[in-house]
């Protein structure tokens, strides 16, 4: 029964294999552009938000209270409450990492040029495992040589200044008493995080070298924690609150608002442009399936004569229209997997639609990211489309009387 | 070949001695550690007094200004502007490595930032920095002596690798017969001359003789027709200087 | 001939017609109106960018810009006030000095620019005056009053009303130090810009910082804005190679080239969706055109040569999509007049508009009939192309053969 209907359904898709393939063509190629537009345009905002993540914010940051108001070292985390702090990160199974830093603001200077800066002192070989800082190095090396004299800086500052590997700059800032203190470091390694900020005005030095030179023994500015999985951040958060009511707890989208909406801009873009894909897709269809109806209102007007049930001629044309559907579908799934795939792997070099990709905050290549709901949602919004059509299809050729259609000439 | 190498070494060996007798502190000079702190010594004094004239020129003008400035050793200082009207009673305080800055038209007393340190001080082309690191000539730097000449020594100056010194180095020159420098030359990390302070008209104050007139010259493009002169009118070391000039109070009541 | 053949075609199939130029009449909206929009979100960003502060065109000392000391000032303002307002299209000159000082109150010191400007003037050539939040905004001949960024004031904790001072350098390099009191404060909602500018009347800014016909910028205000680039050019051959005169796009070209990105993802987006229009299309074109395989037999069959058919179909085509591209042109043209007119707003955005330079979160469309009259152009050059297929291809059955198809 059920094969007799394929049958049928298949030997009228081969009747129009020109029509039947360019239906299948639109669809497996307007879901191939879709699958690549969202999996690239999600793996840009994804990344600028992990470029972030990694590079200062964490999933959660810890501050001492009043920090975010007024950075000055007297509102950094206190001693007491780091040992506290520590004990319960490092005991917390949902965290994957934790870094300390100690910032402060600064000048940094050269014989010609001298930039405000944030100096960042950290422990390289924990920031490596927390948040891969470096693979963010462009240029030098990861470490601050043998007597932890050496710096990395944003590769914007590095621009600014005028200076490269192996050039000595001088931090000059306020330590714990307010006196102003200043130390002379070698750039060892030049960073590219592509978070702008960060960019534009740290100075990473090595966290001992930097409590000496603040005069901080005890403490830090800032504690990163990382997630084993990120779903969990704002739970994590509210407990942190909870057992440290005086500490800051922030989320990462807290600190980098703009990134947050980022991401809801890009999602409400391409929800949009899924819509109009479908929608003309859509149409696409209905327009097939009219015709491919009526133009066979004799046939199916012979097939009712001679006692074919209605719900038969329904399941053909169902049988029809999924087949083509479907086919489509697999087929676009298939070229947008694959695609994605390769630039999940490669990435895709954005700079060869302009240069100016490396300027602004983003990674010149983007990986892409393949989610499973692009393909369950088009999978969905294709179906929805082929029994929509089929609907009105069906309706027409109710109307059009095909028995009466045969007794015509 | 071998042979020719073991040759090589042994001349070389024996040469050793000879070279080195030709190098200057064999020759009967003095260590070129030595040399600085003795200049850094006459330049400061145990304390000292100084009344003082600035003449800052720039492309387009020259301002002037008069000052007198107390100091103890290099840690201590304390200045007061006392000319033109527009600027009297500014006064200015230096221990160690902090300074603070009193301005009577706004009866306010304020602490140098850190990001201030490299700005101009009064305008001239000296920083507040120059005036809070001077004493690090001997302590932040290692000393060669280049050459010596009947008349005097010059010296280069490598900042050591902890000092937070902005220069690549420094050449001075000092005149032999006053162990007061001639010509200080900074220099950048890529042997780029940044800017020179020359110092002469060497004159009797009391029993010291002291360079009367400073000139520091940027050498910068940018920099181009500036210039800061400093004439020292009066100067007097040595002796007792009030402790109470070295605190922050000071810095109102001394104002007047 | 053809063409009214072709012509009635048409009309005989009327509702197949409908349905052809429905599609292409929404299509051509579509891209009417998502190029107004994306122009006249990017014209906003930078309209907003350029007109919070930086000004249309700036003139400043010809090395100003790279190396911002008081050694490349305008060192004579009236003179070249004289000569840039004589210029045609010249609408205002408006001088500013700008000067890094320290701010201080109690312990606290702060960094930060120190600007003298023509507050009248100012009013015309930015929008500090709009961006008031409290107390007044300055006048002409105010004294030491201040019209402070709301961050910087937050910072500072100080109020309308509060005093503050500021040390600083004179353009004579003279020490300059004064109590100022804050008359108003201004948010303009550019963090960087807010957290670190405060304003002085430059007539008395001139006083206390020895300015006196002095300025870092001068700030051009253009009849037409379209022609900035021009003017700064004009202005820039009157007042001499001394000086500089930086028209917007050179003054913001980190601005003007991330426009450029966002327009590149935009018709990215926009060549997806079109490669999904021109197969509906073809579709369709096939759709019908097989329809009327027996009457094409026919007409081959009694002496019409194929190029002949061809020219009838590539012109029904042509009518089709002249009519969708004019209907949908006029949509989305109507449209576009109506955002143009009546901007979108975006309330609960404005971090991500900052991030632009954008302090408002409306989004007018742009209105430029060129634009819409490319759009036209390319939407019915793509309807004919897809339909250059099935014409083909309906082209190459031999009369008998055509005939005879089911």
């Amino acid at each position: 029964m059920f094969r007799t209907i394929v049958k049928i359904a298949w030997a009228s898709l081969r009747r129009r294999t020109t029509r039947s393939l360019m239906v299948v063509t639109m669809i497996c190629l307007s879901l191939w552009g879709l699958f690549l537009m969202e999996g690239i345009y999600d793996g840009m905002t994804e990344q600028m938000i992990a470029n972030a993540i990694r590079s200062d914010s964490g999933h959660v940051s810890l501050f001492g209270q009043g920090y975010r108001l007024d950075a000055s070292l007297d509102n950094r985390i206190k001693g007491s409450d780091t040992a506290k702090l520590e004990k319960f990160l490092d005991s917390d199974p949902r965290i994957s990492s934790w870094v300390k830093r100690l910032k402060q603001q600064g000048l940094v200077a050269t014989a010609h040029y001298s930039r405000n800066t944030v100096i960042s002192g950290v422990n390289l070989r924990r920031e490596k495992g927390h948040g891969r800082l470096e693979d963010y190095l462009v240029q030098g090396e990861y470490g601050f040589g043998r007597q932890a004299k050496g710096a990395i800086i944003g590769f914007k500052l590095a621009e600014k200044l005028k200076v490269s590997i192996g050039g000595k700059i001088i931090l000059t800032a306020q330590d714990l008493h307010s006196e102003v203190t200043a130390t002379a470091l070698r750039v060892t390694g030049i960073i590219k995080t592509n978070n702008l900020r960060l960019d534009e005005t740290t100075v990473f030095m090595d966290i001992a070298a930097a409590r000496k030179f603040l005069g901080v023994e005890h403490g830090v500015t800032q504690v990163a924690v990382m997630l084993r999985d990120n779903q969990q951040t704002a739970g994590f958060q509210a407990g942190l609150r909870q057992a440290f009511s005086r500490l800051e707890v922030l989320r990462w989208d807290e600190m980098y608002p703009a990134l947050l909406q980022s991401r809801v801009i890009m999602n409400g873009f391409s929800l949009v442009v899924s819509l109009m894909i479908f929608g003309i897709a859509g149409i696409g269809i209905l327009g097939v399936m009219l015709v491919s109806v009526l133009e066979r209102v004799r046939e199916f007007g012979i097939m009712l004569a001679i006692g074919t049930g209605f719900g038969r001629l329904r399941a053909i044309i169902m049988t029809e229209s999924l087949l083509m559907g479907v086919t489509g579908f697999l087929a676009g799934a298939f070229c947008g997997w694959l695609s994605l795939l390769y630039f999940k792997i490669y990435g895709l070099d954005l700079t060869v639609f302009s240069a100016a990709f490396n300027e602004f905050g983003m990674d010149a290549v983007t990986h892409a990211i393949i989610r499973p709901d692009y393909f369950v949602n088009a999978f969905v919004s294709i179906i929805f489309a082929v029994l929509v059509s089929m609907f009105f299809s069906l309706r027409i050729l109710r109307k059009s009387k095909p028995i009466e259609v045969i007794n015509e000439i | 070949m071998l042979y020719f190498k073991r040759k090589l070494y042994f001349l070389l060996f024996l040469l050793i001695p000879v070279l080195s007798f030709m190098l200057p502190h064999n020759a009967g000079a003095e260590d070129a550690g030595a040399i600085i702190r003795k200049v850094v010594d006459n330049l400061n004094g145990k304390s000292a007094v100084l009344e003082i004239i600035m003449a800052v020129k720039t492309s387009r003008a020259e301002r002037t200004m008069k000052m007198k400035s107390y100091s103890i050793g290099q840690e201590k200082s304390f200045i007061k502007i006392l000319y033109p009207g527009k600027d009297k009673g500014i006064t200015f305080l230096k221990i160690d490595k902090s300074m603070w800055q009193y301005v009577p038209r706004i009866e306010k007393t304020i602490k140098i930032p850190a990001s201030m340190m490299l700005q101009s001080w009064m305008g001239s082309d000296f920083t507040n920095d120059d005036l809070v690191k001077e004493s690090s000539l001997c302590d932040d730097y290692d000393h060669k002596l280049i050459s010596a000449t009947q008349t005097g020594y010059n010296i280069e100056l490598i900042p050591r690798a902890e000092a937070a010194v902005v220069w690549g180095k420094i050449l001075m020159a000092v005149s032999r017969e006053y162990y007061l420098p001639v010509t200080v030359n900074y220099f950048d990390e890529d042997g780029v001359l940044v800017r020179t302070l020359s110092y002469s008209k060497i004159k009797h104050f009391g029993a010291r003789f002291y360079p009367s007139l400073w000139i520091m010259k940027p050498e910068t493009p940018d920099k181009a027709g500036h210039e800061t002169r400093i004439i020292v009118t009066d100067a007097f070391f040595d002796g007792v200087v009030d402790d109470s000039y070295f605190t922050k109070r000071a810095l109102k009541r001394f104002s007047r | 001939m053809l063409f009214q053949f072709a012509l009635r075609n048409v009309l005989a199939h009327g509702k197949r017609s409908v349905v052809t130029i429905l599609l292409g009449t929404i299509s051509t909206a579509l891209l009417v109106f998502s190029s107004a929009w994306m122009d006249g979100s990017h014209q906003q960003m930078i309209k907003n960018a350029v007109e919070i502060y930086p000004g249309y065109i700036q003139i400043t000392g010809a090395e100003f810009r790279q190396s911002p000391s008081f050694e490349h000032l305008l060192f004579d303002v009236d003179k070249i006030q004289a000569e840039v307002i004589d210029i045609a299209g010249v609408a205002l000159f408006t001088p500013r000095f700008e000067a890094f000082v320290l701010f201080s109150v109690g312990d606290k010191t702060v960094g930060g620019m120190l600007t003298g400007i023509n507050p009248e003037k100012e009013r015309r050539v930015s929008r500090l005056c709009a961006a008031l939040k409290d107390g007044e905004y300055l006048e002409n001949n105010d004294n030491n009053q201040l019209y402070i960024g709301n961050e910087l004031a937050r910072r500072l904790q100080v109020k309308v009303g509060d005093e503050l001072v500021f040390i600083g350098t004179g353009a004579d390099y003279s020490f300059a130090a004064d109590r100022l009191i804050v008359k108003g404060i201004f948010q303009t909602g550019l963090f960087e810009f807010d957290a670190g500018s405060a304003f002085l009347a430059k007539s008395y800014f001139d006083r206390i910082m020895a300015s006196k016909n002095l300025a870092t910028h001068g700030i051009v205000l253009p009849e037409n804005l379209n022609r900035s680039a021009q003017l700064a050019g004009v202005i820039g051959r009157r007042i001499g190679p001394k000086y500089q005169v930086a028209d917007w796009q050179q003054t913001m070209a980190g601005l003007v080239k991330s426009m450029q990105l966002d327009s590149c993802f935009g018709y990215i987006t926009l060549a997806i969706i079109f490669i999904v229009i021109f197969f509906v299309v073809m579709i369709y074109t096939l759709l019908a055109v097989f329809a009327r395989l027996k009457e094409i037999g026919i007409m081959r069959a009694i002496g019409t040569t194929p190029r002949q058919v061809f020219a009838i179909l590539l012109w029904e085509s042509s009518i089709l999509g002249f009519i969708s591209v004019w209907v949908g042109g006029l949509i989305g043209a109507a449209f576009a007049w109506y955002f143009c007119i009546h901007p979108l707003v975006f309330s609960g955005m404005e971090e991500q508009f900052k991030q632009y330079g954008l302090a408002a979160s409306a989004i007018p469309s742009a209105f430029e009939p060129l634009t819409i009259g490319r759009d036209m152009a390319v939407m019915f050059l793509l309807l004919l192309l897809s339909t250059l297929y099935p014409i083909i291809k309906v082209n190459r059955y031999q009369p008998i053969e055509a005939l005879h198809h089911v």
